[in-house]
């Protein structure tokens, strides 16, 4: 449908046709349709997300129409998730919407099989003992979970499960992998046949600076019994060898020449963070073996093997000053090798399916292809249980945010909102519900968050009075914008785990609305 | 905080009796840096500048060189400038309104000129951009080319290019272009 | 007078929380009460620039933060790409003005709320027309709309005789921009942060191509699409104007930069790359989006009732690798010429022009030597070239009172060269003139104007 593809072209423009189909077979559950979870959702209808079911057991009361977009007056009295659905029904036909009118406790307490039929289950404003209990459901059930909770002018969101792995990882700023200080040898035989020292104005100064560096690399090698400028004052020499070559002031590609000449220092070999995946006890593969894991596996063979050392060739190059014939041709020769070790992987790969058990095209070629391309960028992210974080937080983390100063707002909301939870267990309500009683209140949600630090082994650290009396302020409330921002960030954490591309964010985000210094929390 | 919304409100009825302020003509903050560009200017003599628009519409102005030397020498070349009002975060538009046998300009009128588009500066000038323009004139090169053709004969045989330029200024033909006089 | 009870209190159970009960982390204006919701409903005047991505939600967000009085002013009509994240916008909207369907659909959802849109460029609205609001909330993609905004709200602005800003001049604005999973928001109170001019820089500018790679030395398909774009339209359709919007024109330059580009060999032409490239596209999400905006809506309303601390100044927000937030406290230029005070000159109603420009230049707040004289768009003197030198010539014996309309008070801009360091640098500098003995109206000085 041309409509469809037009309607979502500034999001295609950015994680492609197959992230919008991961995106169109994705089906996700929200409980508890507050704004946070309404605003989650909304994001990811118009976004064009398979399907949608929301549960909550409410029903609209006039408060609701403060701060939820998706209730209005003629809602009220009614069931929150049918509204809601109805309204997010309207932005995106495209959309299967479903709700259930039941409060998600009760749903996680009776119904834990409920849960394995989505992709990804959105947690919002639930408080911890549930939330504890649907982390267990969701990772046993192998059901991505994304929790998110607006309070007051703070809030958290995290991930829970136990691993995602990612092979678009698409970071802003990476090195090329262009490789001008280990050539092979069609690069090598590329760059001879280029002479530098030609007399041919024109010719000289469109000479690509790969071609300049790679030879330059060379020549400096020779001179130096096989070593390269690593010394600050080796580089600068490299750098004014570069400059003596120049026949022109105007010589843009040995301009780019000498601002990347660092590259030609760069260390062979592959780096610490593939290391770490290509050790990892899941590249020994078996039948149960995720696809992402089967081809780990082949990639460490043949960094062992055809790589000498090596992850497969990226095989992309960057523009850069040259004629289009030399631009051209460094292309093919960079695609040419970046396709010879992508061969070489798929065999690996085929035989290691056949090795465990499993259909050899099981993996398909653009997947393989797609791997060897981002080898380099390869990204597995693990997340503790929630119950294991709030057993045994690493302590040491913990310690250090209590007392740096730029942590000691968040890491406060962070005991804070646990403790409000605790206040609901024990009074049946938050703190700063009501008006009145204030003094109480306060010094009961002090008691709570002093005993959750000493649980946590961090006895003698308190929290400051003025954001014990800002939580109690808050009384629970649920500020639409707040709830906005809250539930725009699961819903942007929630896109790049459906479509397994870009990094999701590790450990707790606490929002700290005051002055938006804001932090994650890795405990 | 503003704290101040019943002030406000007072202020504003108070301004609505008293007709308010005169209306004001804004002048954006490219329009006051093209100002200090022009009230600075120090131009060559083979350049002249003029103002269609005014002396207080400075936005739009018109620049003609008349080299002195070099291929184009007695000729006279006319160039548009469109100054935005982002400028100088954005380098003037510059289009030559005379049709030119030239490696580096078009014969539609574009011209290639770095600081124009890939080097722009904030940092550089009205001044800057009209020196570059001479530059041209005097040091055609035919390693950048936008005029295939010229840069090729400029390459290959400059005597035949001199000549070209020649014919062109004087409103000849040129393989299969026809050029308007601009020689006075 | 505001009325608490003519809407029903237990709407706003949740802002209640935090505009009724006091707390230490607040603003030192904060004055907790019902009578502030009840002054923000009936005073605060928001104006929303832009009803696209980020429009739109900031009219839902201030909506739902208790603002009833909201404008919005967008030129824009509706089209299909909008749809994934203008939430607002249905499919049967195409076509319609941005600014009108943003405002009737967010006043039928929230009752109570009066939304007034504009269909026009914000330079068709006179500049009396943005005094109007407490806040400006910026929705934008454009440097261009930035500056000029920032420059109008600037020029409301005043200063005391001690070079102070006079807070009931100031004009705050929120400002919110987003790019993919990036985006950033800001607080600007003018005369206290740094205005959008003092920080343009942030903004990098946009890369251009050399015009000669495009034409000799295309590598890659962007060259080839902007070849087709900025040289052979031109070539072949001389005279026609290119209209990106059209896609005819759009189809045109898509098969031409695909000839190109198989002449080369050159990868990678299709008909999404060439709108991207032609139109400069940005991407665009729905939640980077919301949450920017919710930024922008929330620090308003601290701005408007002191609830809480406000965001100093600058906030980056980073969701491609992980989750990175940042808060930069920039500071102002205090020579800005948009938002700084100028250096202040109390004149004689009979000082020539020359007498001035000779008066500039002994100044010890300036020595500015060989100035040329600008007011208001009026060059009343320039020194160079020397076609505006003869034009302004015979104003050097008026009286500038007179040349400047006989305004008591008003902002003048000079430029000229002033010594630093025995080196001779040329310098732009913005003066508040106030004439003696003239009647002004109140003691403010204004330094607006730029």
């Amino acid at each position: 449908m041309a409509e469809t593809k037009t309607k979502y072209d500034r999001q295609i423009r950015i994680w492609g046709e197959q992230g919008q189909t991961a995106l169109e077979k994705a089906s996700i559950c929200l409980l508890n349709c507050g704004p946070t979870g309404s605003e989650a959702l909304k994001n990811l209808v118009l976004g064009g997300v398979g399907s949608i079911t929301i549960i909550d057991g409410s029903k609209v009361e006039e408060g609701d129409l403060g701060n939820n977009f998706m209730v209005d007056e003629s809602s009220i009295g009614q069931s929150k998730a049918k509204c809601v659905c109805a309204f997010l029904q309207e932005l995106n036909d495209a959309v299967k919407a479903k709700f259930v009118e039941e409060s998600p406790e009760a749903l996680i307490e009776m119904n834990p099989s409920f849960f394995s039929q989505f992709t990804l289950v959105i947690a919002t404003q639930l408080k911890e003992p549930s939330m504890l209990k649907l982390d267990k459901i969701c990772r046993q059930a192998d059901v991505m979970l994304v929790v998110a909770r607006s309070y007051g002018l703070t809030g958290l969101v995290r991930i829970s499960l136990k691993e995602h792995t990612v092979i678009e990882s698409k970071p802003d700023h990476f090195l090329d992998d262009l490789r001008l200080n280990n050539p092979w040898p069609e690069l090598k035989r590329f760059a001879e046949s280029i002479d530098l020292s030609t007399t041919d104005p024109v010719v000289h100064k469109h000479i690509p600076y790969v071609i300049i560096l790679v030879k330059m690399a060379e020549e400096w090698a020779n001179a130096h019994n096989g070593s390269l400028p690593s010394t600050r004052e080796e580089k600068r020499e490299f750098k004014d060898l570069l400059k003596s070559k120049k026949i022109a002031l105007d010589e843009d590609n040995y301009k780019e020449a000498i601002d990347a000449s660092f590259k030609i220092s760069a260390s062979r070999g592959i780096s610490s963070n593939l290391r770490k995946i290509i050790d990892d006890s899941s590249a020994e593969v078996d039948s149960a073996s995720s696809d992402f894991w089967v081809m780990v596996a082949a990639l460490k063979e043949f960094i062992l093997n055809e790589g000498d050392g090596e992850a497969p060739l990226e095989g992309a190059i960057p523009d850069m000053t040259s004629s289009t014939e030399f631009y051209v041709n460094l292309q093919k020769i960079y695609q040419a090798k970046a396709e010879e070790d992508f061969l070489a992987v798929e065999r690996r790969v085929r035989d290691i399916l056949k090795r465990v058990g499993r259909d050899p095209a099981s993996i398909s070629k653009g997947n393989i292809k797609s791997f060897c391309r981002n080898a380099r960028k390869l990204m597995v992210c693990r997340y503790r249980s929630i119950e294991d974080e709030f057993n045994s937080p690493t302590l040491s983390e913990l310690q250090k945010y209590l007392t740096d100063e730029d942590y000691s707002i968040a890491v406060g909301f962070y005991i804070l909102l646990r403790a409000v939870d605790r206040f609901a267990t024990n009074y049946n309500r938050f703190p700063g519900l009501f008006d009145g009683a204030v003094d109480e209140d306060i010094s009961r949600l002090k008691t709570i968050a002093v005993g959750i630090l000493s649980d946590l082994g961090c006895n003698g650290s308190t929290l400051t009075d003025d954001l014990i009396n800002e939580m109690h302020r808050f009384g629970g409330a649920e500020l639409h914008t707040v709830a906005a921002v809250i539930g725009g960030i699961a819903s942007q954490e929630v896109i790049k785990l459906i479509t397994k591309q870009f990094i999701p964010m590790s450990g707790t985000f606490i929002f700290n609305a005051i002055d938006h210094k804001s932090q994650l929390l890795g405990l | 905080m503003i704290r101040l919304f019943k002030v406000k409100e007072k202020q504003r009825e108070a301004a609505e009796n008293n007709n308010g302020r005169a209306p004001v003509k804004k002048q954006s903050p490219g329009e006051l840096r093209l100002n200090k560009d022009i009230s600075e200017l120090n131009l060559p003599q083979t350049t002249k500048i003029s103002f269609p628009n005014g002396k207080d519409e400075l936005m739009n102005f018109e620049v003609s060189i008349r080299p002195d030397e070099g291929y184009y020498r007695s000729g006279k070349f006319e160039f548009t400038f469109q100054v935005s009002p982002t400028y100088p975060h954005e380098a003037p538009k510059v289009k030559c309104k005379t049709k030119v046998y030239h490696p580096n300009i078009d014969l539609e009128g574009n011209v290639c000129l770095n600081i124009l588009r890939e080097d722009w500066k904030p940092v550089l000038n009205i001044n800057t951009v009209i020196y570059g323009l001479n530059y041209l004139f005097t040091h055609p090169n035919h390693e950048d080319p936008l005029n295939h053709e010229a840069a090729a004969v400029l390459r290959d045989n400059p005597k035949t290019f001199e000549a070209n330029v020649r014919r062109a200024m004087s409103g000849g033909y040129v393989g299969n272009n026809t050029f308007s006089r601009c020689i006075y | 007078m505001a009325n608490p009870d003519f809407e029903s209190n237990a709407r706003w159970r949740d802002l209640d929380k935090l505009l009724l009960r006091p707390g230490n982390l607040v603003n030192e204006n904060f004055e907790p009460g019902p009578q502030l919701r009840s002054d923000l409903q009936e005073y605060a005047r928001v104006l929303v620039v832009g009803a696209g991505g980020l429009g739109c939600e900031l009219l839902k967000d201030f909506a739902l933060s208790g603002f009833r009085n909201l404008e919005v002013i967008d030129m824009d009509r509706i089209e299909v790409t909008n749809l994934n994240r203008q939430f607002l916008f249905r499919l049967q909207d195409v076509g319609r003005p941005k600014a009108e369907v943003a405002a009737q659909r967010v006043m039928e959802r929230v009752s109570g709320v009066n939304i007034v849109p504009h269909f026009c460029r914000i330079e068709d609205k006179e500049v009396e027309f943005y005094n109007d609001f407490n806040i400006i909330a910026l929705g934008l993609d454009s440097i261009e709309a930035r500056s000029y905004i920032n420059a109008v709200a600037c020029s409301f602005l005043e200063y005391d005789s001690e070079d102070n800003p006079i807070q009931e001049t100031m004009k705050p604005m929120v400002d919110g921009g987003t790019e993919g999973f990036k985006g950033h928001a800001r607080v600007i109170m003018p005369g206290v942060t740094p205005c959008f001019e003092c920080t343009i820089w942030l903004f990098p500018p946009q890369v251009k191509f050399p015009l000669c790679t495009l034409a000799e030395t295309p590598r890659t398909a962007a060259h080839c699409i902007e070849y087709a774009h900025l040289i052979k339209w031109d070539e072949v359709n001389s005279g026609k104007a290119f209209d990106a919007d059209d896609p005819e024109h759009m189809q045109w330059i898509y098969s031409e930069a695909t000839k190109r580009a198989e002449l080369f060999g050159i990868p990678g032409v299709t008909y999404s790359l060439t709108q991207g490239v032609v139109k400069n596209i940005i991407p665009a999400i729905a939640s980077t989006n919301a949450i920017i905006s919710a930024a922008c809506a929330l620090e308003a309303l601290k701005l408007a009732t002191g609830c809480s601390k406000t965001l100093s100044n600058y906030l980056t927000y980073n969701g491609l690798e992980g989750l990175h937030t940042k808060v930069t406290e920039f500071f102002k230029d205090k020579d800005c010429l948009v938002c700084g005070p100028g250096v202040l000159l109390e004149l004689d109603t009979s000082i020539t022009l020359q007498k001035f420009i000779e008066l500039v230049e002994e100044h010890p707040k300036l020595l500015l030597a060989k100035a040329s004289v600008t007011h208001r768009g009026k060059n009343l003197y320039m020194q160079a070239p020397p076609v505006l030198e003869e034009m302004t010539r015979s104003n050097l014996n008026l009286p500038l009172y007179d040349l400047m309309d006989k305004t008591p008070k008003d902002v003048i801009h000079i430029t000229g060269m002033v010594s630093k360091n025995d080196k001779k640098t040329s310098c732009l500098r913005k003066l508040r003139v106030v004439f003696k003995g003239v009647d002004v109206v109140t003691e403010m000085d204004t330094a607006g104007g730029a």
